[in-house]
Formats: structure tokens, sequence, C-alpha cells
């Protein structure tokens, strides 16, 4: 979805996830909008500010050194506007959902707000699929243990009572019904016991 | 007080921010103490780092409500352009309770320990005329921390540096820091000093890593620190639950009024869940002490911080408009004040603190605006409790336009 009046909007972004980063940073240049600077923290970030005069900074709610920004309005002729604030009228929604996703953007130069929701409807979209990439990744993490810690049970019941495997799984298998517990709460239990020995 | 009277809340589950501060005392106490449980409300208090996360998320609806600094709810727009705010405040949570810590390097450079005060030259107006000596020396070289722009910590640090005769947008960088990261902001040497709440200064001294020069009683006592904020559509939805939330936070706040009742409160702010400090860093605030600059002793100071007392709950507009004047000044733009008091009458509601002194039985003043900065002693204001002196260091005084 190129656009050529996004060009115009010059835009900082600030991001301690470097892969979250460069996926935002890709996906504004494909909409075209001017990334002038990607950093990875806030330190150094007015010096940018000064060099590049960027009409919007994007930085991660939760990054360490995002008040800095807000010290724009103490130390230069700029009244940073964040983005809480610039569109309460129509469509708040939007606004909450880039802050429950944690996006945070100021608008540094005066330009039309209308300008710079597209970009934060980008780095808002980004950042969900970043969220969920995480979740994903973590959840394949979560099989990967399961499954090794349900393995090292097996081992240790074949070696400890003498039997093959298919007869380790189903003893395991009959204990938690048994039991009504799940096959890897069985398999904790197991090591806990067996694992000492 | 007759609880059944009340109509019932519209919501029960609360979501509330606080700092590490000492001013979030009220509302630890009244979850702590049940206070928020006797009016029916189950709280979450969610602990936060920076006031400008605080701001976004309350009007983003992931808090419900929060305690800002006072001038928070009024400017959210640079220079008022919209001269709409979201927010709304029915109750301040406490008057002064800040401080002005400078690095232990540049404190020995000052030297604290020799200067003789004078009526005339009171030590803190010496301590500031001395660090101009070093800035002309150093022009543009000390960076200073506040917690928020527009924040009451800010304006005093100014008024202070100025007193030195020292330029705040010209000699000196004032940058924005979350105040539990000032302490080691200093010990890194990336600032110099910094205007923040208790209990950061007195952790710094503590450590050995700064001195404090000045408290906020003297530069301008009865500042107003802290509002209980929430968004005016927020209220509009839930204002029984908004009315129980400042009953059980003004409890709270009354029950923190006596000096045995604080020391009670000390080992609970303290906790893990709250400020999560030693219970000797929080003490003294706490129970009316501010420190002595030099070695880090104490003084007596029992309006160092407080709540309930000389009306320090009441969200008077005399106070908004001392801050917006504050804020114009700041912005360097001339503010046009019959819309800035359109604004202070949407966003300062005396009308709900009313409401909720009513409830329990209170006095409260019967007008919104006072003179601020022109009071030598106590004085009693009309239909109200006893009020305290107001005096600003540089002698400044503030009549307000409405009375």
């Amino acid at each position: 979805m190129p656009n050529s009046s996004n060009h115009s909007v010059r835009v900082i972004l600030v991001d301690d996830h470097p892969q979250r980063a460069a996926m935002v940073e890709q996906i504004m240049k494909v909409c075209d909008f001017d990334v002038v600077s990607t950093l990875s923290c806030a330190s150094g970030l007015l010096f940018k500010i000064q060099e590049h005069k960027p009409h919007v900074v994007m930085i991660d709610m939760d990054s360490p050194g995002r008040d800095i920004l807000e010290s724009l309005s103490l130390i230069s002729q700029h009244n940073p506007t964040p983005v809480v604030m610039f569109s309460n009228e129509e469509d708040p929604e939007f606004i909450c959902e880039a802050i429950n996703a944690g996006v945070s953007a100021y608008m540094v130069e005066a330009i039309n707000p209308e300008k710079v929701k597209p970009l934060i409807h980008v780095a808002l979209a980004q950042f969900e699929m970043y969220q969920a990439l995480r979740l994903q990744l973590s959840s394949t993490q979560q099989e990967l243990n399961d499954k090794n810690i349900l393995d090292k049970a097996k081992r240790l019941l074949m070696k400890h009572q003498k039997i093959s495997e298919p007869e380790a799984h189903k003893n395991m298998r009959t204990l938690a019904m048994n039991n009504s517990q799940t096959l890897i709460d069985v398999a904790k239990n197991v090591l806990a016991i067996l694992d000492k020995e | 007080m007759n609880l059944e009277s009340l109509s019932s809340a519209e919501k029960n589950h609360v979501n509330i921010g606080f700092m590490r501060l000492t001013d979030s005392a009220p509302l630890i106490i009244a979850q702590e103490l049940h206070f928020f449980e006797r009016y029916g409300l189950e709280v979450t208090l969610s602990r936060e780092v920076s006031w400008a996360k605080v701001r976004d998320k309350v009007a983003a609806g992931t808090l419900d409500a929060s305690p800002m600094l006072a001038p928070m709810p009024l400017v959210t727009s640079p220079g008022l352009k919209n001269n709409t705010s979201p927010f709304i405040t029915g109750l301040m949570l406490s008057l002064n309770g800040s401080a002005i810590t400078l690095a232990s390097g540049l404190c020995k450079q000052i030297d604290l320990g020799t200067n003789k005060s004078s009526d005339s030259c009171p030590a803190p107006v010496l301590a500031a005329q001395k660090l101009g000596q070093i800035i002309n020396v150093l022009p543009g070289q000390l960076t200073l921390a506040t917690a928020y722009p527009y924040s009451m910590d800010t304006f005093q640090l100014r008024h202070w540096l100025t007193l030195g005769g020292i330029c705040p947008d010209r000699d000196v960088k004032i940058i924005v820091l979350p105040p539990e990261t000032m302490v080691d902001n200093l010990a890194r040497g990336a600032i110099d000093g910094f205007c923040v709440g208790e209990p950061w200064n007195r952790v710094a001294v503590q450590s050995g890593i700064g001195s404090t020069v000045v408290s906020d009683y003297p530069i301008g006592n009865k500042s107003p620190e802290q509002a209980l904020v929430v968004t005016e559509h927020w209220h509009k939805s839930y204002p029984s639950t908004h009315l129980r939330l400042r009953l059980a936070i003004m409890e709270a706040a009354t029950w923190l009024s006596s000096p045995e009742n604080r020391q009670v409160a000390v080992p609970i702010i303290a906790q893990q869940d709250y400020l999560d400090l030693p219970e000797h860093i929080i003490e003294p605030a706490l129970l009316g002490c501010s420190l002595d600059s030099k070695q880090g002793g104490l003084e007596e100071n029992p309006d160092f911080i407080f709540v309930n007392r000389y009306e320090a709950g009441f969200p008077w507009r005399s106070s908004a408009e001392y801050l917006l004047e504050e804020t114009f000044e700041l912005q360097g733009i001339a503010g046009d004040c019959s819309e800035a008091s359109q604004l202070i009458e949407k966003v300062y509601r005396t009308d709900l603190y009313r409401e909720a002194a009513a409830v329990l039985g209170y006095n409260c003043p019967s007008t919104d605006y006072k003179d601020e900065g022109c009071n030598t002693s106590s004085y009693l204001c009309k239909h109200a409790k006893e009020m305290g002196r107001d005096l600003f260091l540089n002698g400044e005084k503030y009549f307000s336009k409405q009375r």
C-alpha cells in the first residue's frame, strides 16, 4: 500500500526489541513513510531529534527511556503531543488499542494528525503480530519442554521397573487417568520421585 | 455514616495506579486497612513507573483512576489549543513532600556547611546563589531532572534556580525521568540533581550520592502535589463508584492524619508490593520530617507532606489557576484567562469534593478560590478548617482572579 503522501512524514523509531523494530521499520518503508532513524534505546534520542527534525517519534511505551520525550517541552521550542491526546474526538478506541499494545507516539512537529494515524495503524499491527509470534514461540518452546520431561520420565520408569517403553507410557497414562492428572503432571511426579534416586 | 444511603457502585472492581512515592500512602492504607472494601469496592493497585504512562493508561481506560501530579489533568495539550482535557479530579491527595537534591560532588563545591544564612538570605537562597556562581563558570553544563514537565516539581526547581540568578531555560538543562530512576541516574552522573517527591531524596542522601538543598516547604508551602484523576467519561459512567472511591481514600487520609497512625503506616507502605524500600527510608517523610541539607540529618517539619490537614483534599480552583499560569510561563505563551477558567471549572471539580465531604460530615470551604502565598501564619478559611502558612520563598504572591 505505497502512498506517496506518506513520504512527507519523517519518523524516528525507538524500540528496545530489535526484531520488532526491524518489522515496524520495514512496513513503514513499504508504506512510504520516511523513517529517518531507528534506535534501540532512548539515549541520544534528543540529539537525534535535533539532527533529523522528525514529525513523529514512535517509541515502545515500556521503554525505560520513554519519559525523556516528555523533556522536549522543557528544553526545546517543541511541545510534543503524546498520541493519546490528539484524537480523543473521533477515534478513541483505536488510540486505546495502540496504548494497550504498548505503542506510544509523539507528534514533535506540527503536522496534520490525520497523517499520523496510518503510521500508528501500521505500528500497532506490527506490535500485535510480534506479540502473537512471541506467544507462538513460547508455546512451541513449552511443547518441546513437555516432550523432554515426558521422555525423561519414561526412561526413568523403564530403568526402575525394567519395562519396555510402551509399558512405561501405558503405566503413566493409567496413573494420569486414575488421579485425574495430565500426563505431563504425572511425568513431573515421576521425575520428582525417581530423579533423586 | 449510613452506607445504605449511598447508591450502589456501578462497577465494583477498580484498577488504580500508584507510584513508588510517599504520596501514595492514602491509597495503600485504603487498600490494606480495608477502607475500599467497606465501600463495596474491590481494588487492584497497579504499581507504575512513569507519570506519562499513567496519563496514557487512564486516558485509554487501562486504569480506572490514578493519582497524577496536580497540573497533569489540566495540561494535556500544548498551549491548551483545544482547551479540552479528558480528565477531572474531585480530590487532592497530598500537599508538599518534594525536595531538591544535588549530587554530592556539586554540593561540596557549593559548600553548604559553611553557608551563613540570615533572615534576608535564607540557606536555600544562599545555596542557589552559590550554584549560580558555579554555573557562571560552566554555563549549560548541568543537567537536572524532574518527573514530569508540567509539575510543581518543575515549577519549584525553576523558581529556586531563578533565586540564584540562574536562567532555567538557558543555563541548565532540565529533563524528565521517572521518579524511581532519579537516584540511579544521579549515581551514574547522567544528571547533577533533581526535584522529586519523597522517598527518593532520602534514598540519595542515605546512600551518599546526593545532598538535599531545599524541600518544597520553604519554596512554596501548601503546594498541591497529587490529585486523584479519572476521565470525565469514566465519572459519568460510574458516578457512584467514583464517590465511593473518594470516600474510602478520604477516610484513609483522615486515619493518616494522626501521628500514631502514621507510625503504623510505615511498615505497610514499605512492603514489597508497594514502595519496596527499607522502613527507615520512608519513615522521615511520612512522619513529617524533611532532610537537613548538610549531614542528611532530620529537621522537624510537620508540614513536609500531609494529607487531610489544612483542607489538603480540596481541589482549589485558585491553585489550578496558579498551576496554569506557571505552565503558560513555561511554554512561553500568553494563556487566555477566560478560556483557562472554563477549563479549570471543568477539571477541578469542587462539587465532587463537596459531595463526598457532605457524606462524611466534613467541613468544606464555601469558596473555590483563595489567594496563594499571602499568609504568614495559620488562618481560618470561611466554613473550613484551619489553613496553613503558605508563603513562597521568592516572596511572590498569587491573587486569585475570581473571588
